[in-house]
């Protein structure tokens, strides 16, 4: 028993001894506190690059120590921006690549960008500039992006108010491209100012092409709010035709809605997992009027109502790229 | 096999009645209790470049109080106590400044001359890194003139000699003799309430454990022991459930012989710190180790004790880390200070008698500490992040005299915001001299105490960050002698100077270091006090004393006042 003892003694001194752990516990007080120095330029690795064949681009610098980093890329002629922010003392592909993708909207053109760099607590700014030659393309279902004009196939119904236009306009003020969708006018006597049917057949088939599995589905559209309008309501419908007779019936078939009243001025991306629409009447859930399955195969139709309370006055609201996209919403 | 277990547990039933029956009859009704009258006379003087027209530099306050317990033993195998607390502040005539709170009950006793158990109110500890109430910041070498104003919070808080923590709830303990291989087995466990649930967010919140104990022979211990902090599951809609398990196994050995006498110690244990049901939090595991030995020459009187740690910087224990003082408190006495009444920052002064920043309940977290003070044991024996030998030496005479040195060379098992780690070192002298009669010709009793520590704190620095370089200083004097019978005069003296720099941890609410903070201090703190103490017996006494205290700080607004203090205090046990 006094050997087990002793050798219980040994072993812990031995297995112990006074060794310091190689990680150290909470933040580098070098980061905290060392005074800061960019070891390694800022740089960009493609300079003109090309997103629309997939292509990306990387931003390189090395400094002294980790540092919370901002880097902002302008487009300098849509106003599109991207940031990426990280705390690390290296940019590189790890943390610093860029695929084109867009934090605020619009998205990226062709068009020549500004880049900066900046950090927190630094007084540093790095500046450079790059050329976008393609834009990014994403994958979906498109019912359009009106670079085309207003698509053949859907067709509009617009009351005979005052200042009504509902146009495909072409001011270099897209979200997407360089033409959107302009909702606007005056109605005094009703809430519908307009409305647009998508019906399948405009894409050559009696349903839309969409999956089965509503889960992961998503229903997206960029909608633009001009400043000065607060009033305007945007819905969507999505009409099933649940018994695939080849007809929507309003009376015993499923109709899902996404309503968006615009409240963030400028370009906002409106993204809806299709497993997640409900029926609306009068802006509220209701029953389903179908099987209250939401089966995106069997859509038939989908129509866009501009709307706004008829004692409010003028109202107007843009919309641009309308796109289905599977596992997961759109990232512009 | 199954006749050799029948064997042992036969023994146990006919021994363990031995053990615990040979005791004579109690009364069935007996007092206990103190009582205590004790007065402060404050004045505060400032030197400041303008005047202070704002505080009020005389302070008076005191109270009279009675603890009275009644024991009630009604039969040979149960006790049942309860104490209550009457108090009245000086000048709370008329009902006002009257309290009335009970301040200990408990049922305790025997059952079927096997298991003692106590219900209610419980002392109780295990091992050091387990279950420990430790000693406060410069209570162990004060003077005994300042030790009376400790004794004072220590008494209304329950923090006991024996470094036992108060708790309430249940505990029970039980034993096994032998005849063969080993003497004895000992069984403890407890169960208390640490915090009580609010029925709506915080859960009720329980402290467990115990251990077992294995009488070898006189020559060797061994020892389990398991401690945790538990929230109870269900008692609140919040389903973050804390759990902080400890376990640990000891050993202790014996040797000795007609000229030597030698003890062997060892500890190792680990800790699981948890969050239940949170995502974010993390899951810390730590672990310890220590291992002592002492030798002692017996006809001289000379020791020598060594000692290694490891103490993980993720070793959480509650039960052992959780400090008596709350440093994130501030003073009630002259708390703010100054035209623009900035918060006085806390002096050993308030340490000795502020019983407000006295803390009686287990802390989950590490509690805020002073590294002025203490850098180097913030926690005790366990405090985390430590590792190292600690080298001690005495001289112990039948004439009354003590003198022990300490040496102890630590540092970092992790660096913090740096791989590099912090080295600590601690020297400290003790010398006691006590008796009870100086000579034949002059029978009167006399004690002399004097005390000197010196911390140093030390990490490299780098062309990005400060080094650390901190260092305390403690010294201490106590005198004691009696002048007349049993009037004695007492003397004392205590300095602290610190000067240096460090970064502290910012821990959130998980104890993760989020961030630093630069902690510069530069200043001293000097305690003088004198007095005269009747002794009526060895468990009363008067005392009146007179205490200087100057404080002088390079980096607080405060920058230097002193207080003149006069107390007074009569104390009676019974």
């Amino acid at each position: 028993m006094k050997k087990g003892v002793a050798m219980l003694l040994i072993t812990a001194l031995t297995i112990q001894g006074c060794k310091v752990d190689e990680e150290f516990e909470g933040p580098s007080l070098t980061d905290l506190y060392g005074s800061f120095a960019i070891l390694e330029d800022f740089d960009i690795t493609d300079r003109s690059v090309n997103f629309s064949e997939n292509e990306s681009t990387t931003f390189t610098a090395t400094f002294n120590k980790n540092v919370s980093w901002k880097l902002e890329i302008k487009g300098l002629s849509s106003g599109a921006v991207k940031e990426i922010t990280g705390f690390s003392s290296q940019l590189d592909a790890t943390n610093a690549l860029w695929n084109g993708t867009t934090t605020v909207l619009p998205m990226f053109r062709p068009e020549e960008c500004a880049v900066e760099l900046t950090f927190t607590n630094e007084a540093d700014t790095l500046r450079d500039t790059l050329n976008v030659t393609g834009g990014r393309v994403n994958t979906g279902f498109l019912l359009s992006d009106f670079e085309t004009g207003f698509p053949s196939g859907w067709n509009t119904f617009v009351q005979s108010g005052a200042n009504m236009t509902f146009i495909v306009q072409n001011n270099n003020g897209a979200a997407q491209g360089a033409r959107y969708y302009d909702m606007g006018g005056t109605v005094g006597w009703d809430w519908l100012k307009g409305l647009i049917n998508i019906p399948a057949t405009a894409y050559g088939s009696d349903h839309f092409e969409l999956p089965s599995n509503p889960n992961g589905l998503f229903f997206n559209v960029m909608i633009y709010k001009p400043e000065e309008i607060n009033n305007a309501l945007v819905l969507f419908q999505f009409k099933e035709d649940d018994n695939l007779d080849g007809t929507y019936n309003t009376a015993n078939e499923d109709l899902f809605a996404v309503e968006v009243a615009p409240s963030v001025n400028g370009w906002s991306l409106i993204s809806v997992n299709y497993a997640d629409m409900v029926t609306l009447v009068n802006g509220q859930p209701a029953a389903p009027i179908g099987n209250g399955i939401r089966e995106p195969h069997k859509l038939k139709e989908v129509s866009v109502l501009f709307l706004a309370n008829p004692t409010s006055g003028y109202s107007q609201s843009y919309m641009d790229y309308l796109i289905f996209t599977q596992n997961g919403p759109l990232i512009p | 096999m199954n006749k050799h277990l029948l064997y042992l547990i036969t023994i146990a039933l006919f021994a363990i009645p031995n053990v615990h029956s040979a005791q004579t009859a109690p009364k069935k009704f007996t007092f206990s209790g103190a009582a205590r009258g004790y007065f402060f006379g404050d004045r505060l003087d400032q030197d400041l470049a303008i005047e202070d027209t704002i505080t009020i530099p005389r302070l008076n306050s005191g109270h009279v109080m009675a603890d009275l317990g009644l024991n009630i033993r009604p039969n040979k195998n149960m006790e049942i106590l309860g104490m209550v607390r009457v108090r009245n502040d000086y000048g709370g005539f008329w009902g006002s400044g009257v309290t009335f709170d009970i301040r200990q009950l408990y049922v305790k006793g025997v059952i079927g001359g096997v298991v003692r158990y106590q219900l209610g109110d419980i002392n109780y500890r295990l091992t050091r890194y387990t279950f420990w109430n430790n000693d406060q910041e410069f209570l162990q070498n004060t003077p005994t003139i300042f030790k009376q104003q400790f004794d004072v919070v220590n008494y209304d808080h329950f923090h006991n000699l024996d470094n036992s923590w108060r708790q309430q709830g249940g505990a029970a303990e039980w034993g096994l003799v032998f005849n063969k291989f080993i003497e004895e087995l000992e069984f403890h466990t407890f169960a208390t309430r640490v915090r009580a649930s609010n029925n709506s967010s915080i859960n009720d919140r329980i402290f467990t454990g115990g251990n077992v104990q294995i009488m070898q022979s006189k020559f060797l211990k061994l020892g389990w022991n398991y401690v945790n902090l538990i929230d109870v599951e269900g008692t609140s809609r919040n389903n973050t459930l804390f759990r902080n398990p400890v376990s640990s196994f000891s050993a202790k050995g014996n040797w000795d012989n007609a000229t030597w006498d030698a003890t062997a110690e060892a500890e190792v244990g680990t800790s699981r710190t948890r969050f239940l049901n949170d995502e974010e939090a993390p899951e810390n595991n730590g672990s310890f180790s220590e291992v002592r030995a002492l030798f002692k020459h017996k006809k001289s009187g000379l020791f020598a004790r060594g000692t290694y740690k490891r103490v993980d910087s993720d070793f959480r224990s509650p039960g052992a880390q959780t400090k008596r003082l709350n440093f994130a408190g501030v003073p009630t006495a002259f708390q703010r200070t100054g035209n623009d009444q900035s918060l006085r920052p806390l002096t050993m002064l308030d340490l000795m008698r502020e019983s407000s920043m006295y803390n009686m309940q287990l802390q989950p977290y590490l509690m805020t500490f002073l590294p002025k003070y203490d850098n180097i044991t913030p926690f005790g024996d366990a405090t985390p992040n430590r590792q190292g030998v600690i080298v001690e030496a005495g001289w112990k005479t039948e004439k009354g005299l003590s003198v022990e040195v300490m040496h102890a060379n630590l540092q970092e098992t992790r660096g913090e915001g740096t791989p590099e780690a912090r080295k600590f070192t601690r020297n400290q002298v003790n010398v006691k001299w006590m008796r009870d009669e100086i000579s034949k010709a002059l029978p009167r009793r006399a004690a002399l105490e004097l005390s000197l520590r010196q911390d140093q704190t030390n990490r490299a620095g780098t062309e990005f960050y400060r080094g650390v370089e901190l260092t305390t200083t403690v010294a201490s004097l106590g005198l004691e002698f009696e002048l007349y019978e049993k009037l004695d005069f007492i003397a004392g003296w205590q300095f602290i100077e610190y000067d240096g720099f460090d970064y502290t941890a910012v821990r959130n609410n998980y104890a993760e270091i989020f961030n630093f903070s630069e902690y510069n201090v530069k200043g001293k703190e000097n305690m003088k006090a004198a007095g005269l103490r009747y002794r009526f017996s060895e468990k009363s006494f008067l005392s009146a004393q007179v205490n200087m205290f100057d404080f002088d700080d390079a980096d607080v607004n405060t920058a230097h006042y002193a207080v003149r203090q006069f107390m007074m205090l009569y104390q009676i046990n019974f």
